[in-house]
């Protein structure tokens, strides 16, 4: 890894990335629209109420913390026969024609300033393709990040009356050197000694009666920024369910939505996360229902705990079309401690009558008549509290197909919860 | 007039009627400092109420316009250049008439339509009409007055208790900084009630005021100020109704209430604006230790409205309750919502939001419950329930939580559907028609709101919702 020459966000670097990955001429030119977007476009939504912007992605420093060039991961990418699961280079060459097709179609580049970013630099990814009628199990793409700053780029693409069920997730390699400072004069908070920066952008092309289940266990360190969008189009028939587990970062923005386009389509989007320490997840959870008899279900819980602090936005979006729909969305957050903070802004943007949509979110702590139970019989405070948090997040569990991620989300919050004090 | 005569009146001749313009003085078009100390000196203000407006509008003019939040109503036609900012009514008795009878007959016709001098009559404490710019009539019950409670009219009221008033106007809950019709409100205010109520006084009657617009291409500003001192406890009512006219009106009202230790203030209002009103109003209520504060709102009409009613609850066992009824019918967007600031611990809210919308148009629920750092115990439920009639409609949620403290217990339901076709059903096959049968599930649909609504402004709650939704159905 070289700390000598750092990448500039500039034109040559685009260049040398696309050319090491022996891209073709329309890909560079994607790549190189999206770099001079970054002028133009907004920084990601966030909510904001008067004298308040909840999250603060424009603070970043993205010349010091970004460097594509220095670039380095570890990745497994493994998949059954009958379907193809292929790293980025590889699918370029293979299945040009179906990257030229669905690249970008779902995440456009220029959605806002990082998805634009990353669309110009990102170094690696998976494409998933699981043809016409395959059921495809026990897809797992792991990707540890061994750098400061990593780019990573997923598209699933899942034909007519195929299915395929997706585990990914990212952690940061124990033998990762720690980044050295690209300090500004004067050096400021972002951009310091020991930040990363790890965007990831993931595009789900669900054809028509597909089921793709795609759940996603983010724990890289807490030094990390995290920016992750994730996007479904659903094609008639279809279901596309969500889980999207946050664990790790220092900060992470990170957006699951799903547009029903098809007619009688579904999705479903699972959260769950565990803020400890001064992390800061944004987490939000988008529904468009473009099309008739289309139903949505959207469940998150999350645990704030130390100085953490939790933004939820839930957007169930029902446009005039979409007749007959149906659209449920949950949000709870339980507060462990005083200094932390959680904040919720659940919408409903209904444009058509023929809906039926609730929304509701709540926080809490633990409850004290749950506590007065479990040490009325015997149980100490302490495991008592820890059985609370993790019977909280069993809804989500429930919705989890997948054992491996199961397990292991329940596996880290135990670690998490035996580690307080 | 008995409520059952109320009932039975035509309620569109009585909302819909409009009265030739005749006035005293007219402020010319537009918004200058001129324009300011003509107001001021005309209303014979002292000088630290003239620089307060001429620093107002200093921040109204830096301040940008409220048109970036996320599905913001659409505000580009408001010009505040193209509004009368004040008009006195053509009457002799400024500062409001003693008696009905002395009003001039144009404007006593109004009120009789609306309703007012019978409503006084049989359950108020006392009444304040407001026709443009300014009370016109203004009424207590003696029995009040020697209590030393005071209702007039804000004008009067910097007069007659300049004290108060310059100790609360504008300084502590509803500053001019807040937004920028909060600035321009605090810049071209004019009217409007002053009410106090001194320690330990139970005013068991309420106390009202109407305010109405007549003119074409006016704003109208009235500023409402409520004192309710320890242990104090008032019902204070407000309508507010403009006929159609074809230029766009202004209405930026500023409400401010301070509830003291143990009082219990309840602000009631039915507003009824003209479909080319732009509705925007700053209310806000600061609550001190166990004052109880309660907001009771319909907003029907006008062609946009932003209206957050907020409460500060800053005393421990301070508590807050908000319901709210927003209608919007064809080229309406009604957005409205509820603040509520846990600011002490015990603190306990609850917002009950049911909004309706037809015809086209939008009806957006937009609240932020914000419970600080300390505000241990505390508890916020809020429930918002829209119902939509038809496809060219839109109904939004869009409520925010900002969370600091854990030992509390928040909770945000929400639903949105369409009215039964089952309901519907069971109601035809009863024999009813399906207009009756509509106008029935809505009668009930709105029921949480008219029954805490005094009955003569329960019934015309549910006029103006028979009036707006008649010819729409079936």
């Amino acid at each position: 890894m070289s700390t000598q020459v750092h990448a500039a966000i500039d034109e040559a670097t685009v260049r040398q990335i696309s050319d090491d990955l022996d891209e073709p001429e329309w890909l560079l030119e994607t790549r190189l629209e999206a770099l001079s977007a970054l002028d133009d476009v907004d920084f990601p939504d966030v909510i904001k109420t008067p004298g308040r912007k909840w999250t603060d992605l424009e603070g970043l420093d993205y010349d010091a913390l970004v460097d594509p060039l220095s670039a380095a991961e570890s990745k497994d990418q493994v998949g059954p026969a009958d379907a193809e699961v292929l790293p980025f280079a590889e699918a370029v060459a293979e299945h040009e024609e179906l990257l030229r097709e669905h690249f970008g179609s779902v995440v456009a580049p220029e959605t806002n300033y990082l998805t634009a970013l990353s669309t110009a630099l990102f170094t690696t990814g998976t494409v998933v393709y699981v043809p016409e009628g395959v059921d495809a199990e026990d897809v797992t793409v792991r990707t540890e990040m061994n750098s400061r700053s990593l780019f990573n780029y997923t598209l699933v693409v899942a034909e007519e009356s195929s299915s395929v069920t997706i585990l990914e997730r990212q952690e940061t390699g124990e033998d990762s050197v720690a980044p050295t400072a690209q300090r500004d004069e004067g050096g400021e908070a972002a951009g310091m000694d020991g930040d990363r920066y790890y965007s990831g952008i993931t595009e789900i092309v669900a054809g028509e009666n597909s089921y793709v289940q795609f759940g996603n266990l983010q724990d890289v360190d807490e030094s990390t920024y995290v920016y992750s969008r994730r996007e479904a189009a659903v094609d008639t028939y279809g279901t596309v369910n969500w889980i999207e587990c946050n664990l790790g970062s220092r900060l992470t923005k990170s957006s699951v939505e799903s547009h029903l386009d098809g007619d009688s389509s579904e999705t479903k989007i699972v959260g769950a996360f565990y803020g400890h320490d001064d992390q800061h997840f944004d987490v939000n959870a988008r529904v468009w229902h473009n099309a008739e008899h289309t139903t949505a279900d959207l469940v998150t819980r999350g645990v704030v705990d130390d100085h953490a602090r939790s933004v939820y936005e839930g957007v169930q979006h029902v446009g005039r079309e979409a007749w007959d729909t149906n659209s449920y969305q949950r949000e709870n957050t339980l507060m462990l401690s005083d200094e932390s903070e959680a904040d919720a802004a659940p919408k409903l943007i209904i444009n058509n009558h023929d809906t039926e949509a609730s929304h509701s979110a709540t926080v809490g702590q633990v409850s004290a008549e749950d506590m007065f139970y479990m040490t009325s019989r015997a149980v100490d405070e302490r495991t008592a509290r820890n059985m609370l948090v993790e019977g909280f997040y069993v809804p989500v569990f429930e919705e989890i197909e997948v054992e491996e991620l199961r397990d292991d989300l329940r596996s880290r919050i135990q670690d998490r919860l035996q580690a307080r004090a | 007039m008995s409520s059952e005569d109320l009932q039975d009146t035509d309620t569109e001749a009585r909302f819909e009627f409009k009265k030739k313009e005749s006035s005293a003085f007219q402020a010319e078009k537009g918004l200058t400092e001129e324009t300011i100390r003509v107001i001021s000196e005309d209303k014979d203000e002292p000088e630290w109420m003239l620089q307060r407006r001429l620093r107002a509008l200093e921040q109204f003019q830096e301040m940008p316009m409220p048109d970036d939040w996320p599905g913001a109503p659409d505000l580009s036609e408001v010009d505040v250049d193209e509004i009368v900012p004040y008009i006195r009514p053509d009457i002799e008795t400024r500062g409001g008439a003693e008696n009905w009878e002395d009003l001039p007959e144009e404007i006593q016709d109004t009120f009789d339509k609306l309703g007012i001098p019978e409503a006084e009559k049989n359950a108020l404490s006392g009444v304040g009409a407001q026709y443009e710019s300014e009370i016109v009539y203004q009424n207590m019950k003696e029995q009040w007055e020697e209590k030393g409670v005071i209702f007039c009219d804000m004008d009067k009221a910097v007069q007659e208790h300049e004290e108060l008033v310059r100790e609360y106007f504008m300084t502590k809950a509803v500053p001019p900084s807040d937004n920028k019709f909060a600035a321009l409100h605090g810049a071209i205010w004019s009217g409007g009630s002053f009410v106090y109520v001194p320690e330990d006084t139970t005013v068991n009657m309420p106390v009202q005021a109407y305010f109405r617009m007549n003119s074409d291409g006016m704003g109208q500003f009235e500023h409402t100020l409520i004192i309710a001192e320890p242990n104090s406890e008032v019902h204070y009512i407000e309508g507010c109704s403009a006929p159609k006219y074809s230029a766009f009106n202004l209405h930026s009202g500023g409400v401010e209430v301070f509830v003291k230790e143990g009082a219990h203030v309840q602000y009631s209002t039915v507003q009824n604006w003209s479909k080319n009103t732009y509705n925007l109003n700053t209310k806000r209520a600061i609550a001190e230790a166990d004052a109880t504060m309660e907001w009771v709102s319909g907003s029907m009409g006008s062609k946009a409205t932003m209206l957050y009613p907020s409460t500060i609850l800053k005393g421990p066992g301070a508590t807050d309750n908000h319901i709210t009824i927003a209608f919007a019918g064809e080229g309406q967007d009604i957005d409205t919502g509820a603040k509520v600031y846990h600011n002490a611990p015990n603190t306990k809210s609850t917002i009950e939001s049911k909004s309706i919308a037809k015809d086209g148009g939008r009806t957006n629920y937009r609240g932020l419950v914000h419970i600080a750092d300390g505000a241990t115990d505390s508890s916020t439920a809020v429930e918002c329930d829209a119902l939509m009639f038809d496809n060219e409609s839109t109904s939004d949620t869009m409520p925010y939580m900002e969370i600091e403290e854990s030992k509390v217990d928040v909770a945000h339901e929400a639903t949105v559907g369409k009215i039964g076709d089952e309901d519907v059903f069971y109601l035809q096959s009863r024999g009813l028609d399906d207009d009756d049968a509509k106008q029935m599930i809505v009668s009930g649909f709105i029921e949480p709101i008219t029954e805490e609504l005094p009955i003569e402004y329960a019934v015309e709650l549910n006029r103006l919702i028979e009036l707006e939704m008649e010819g729409s159905l079936g």
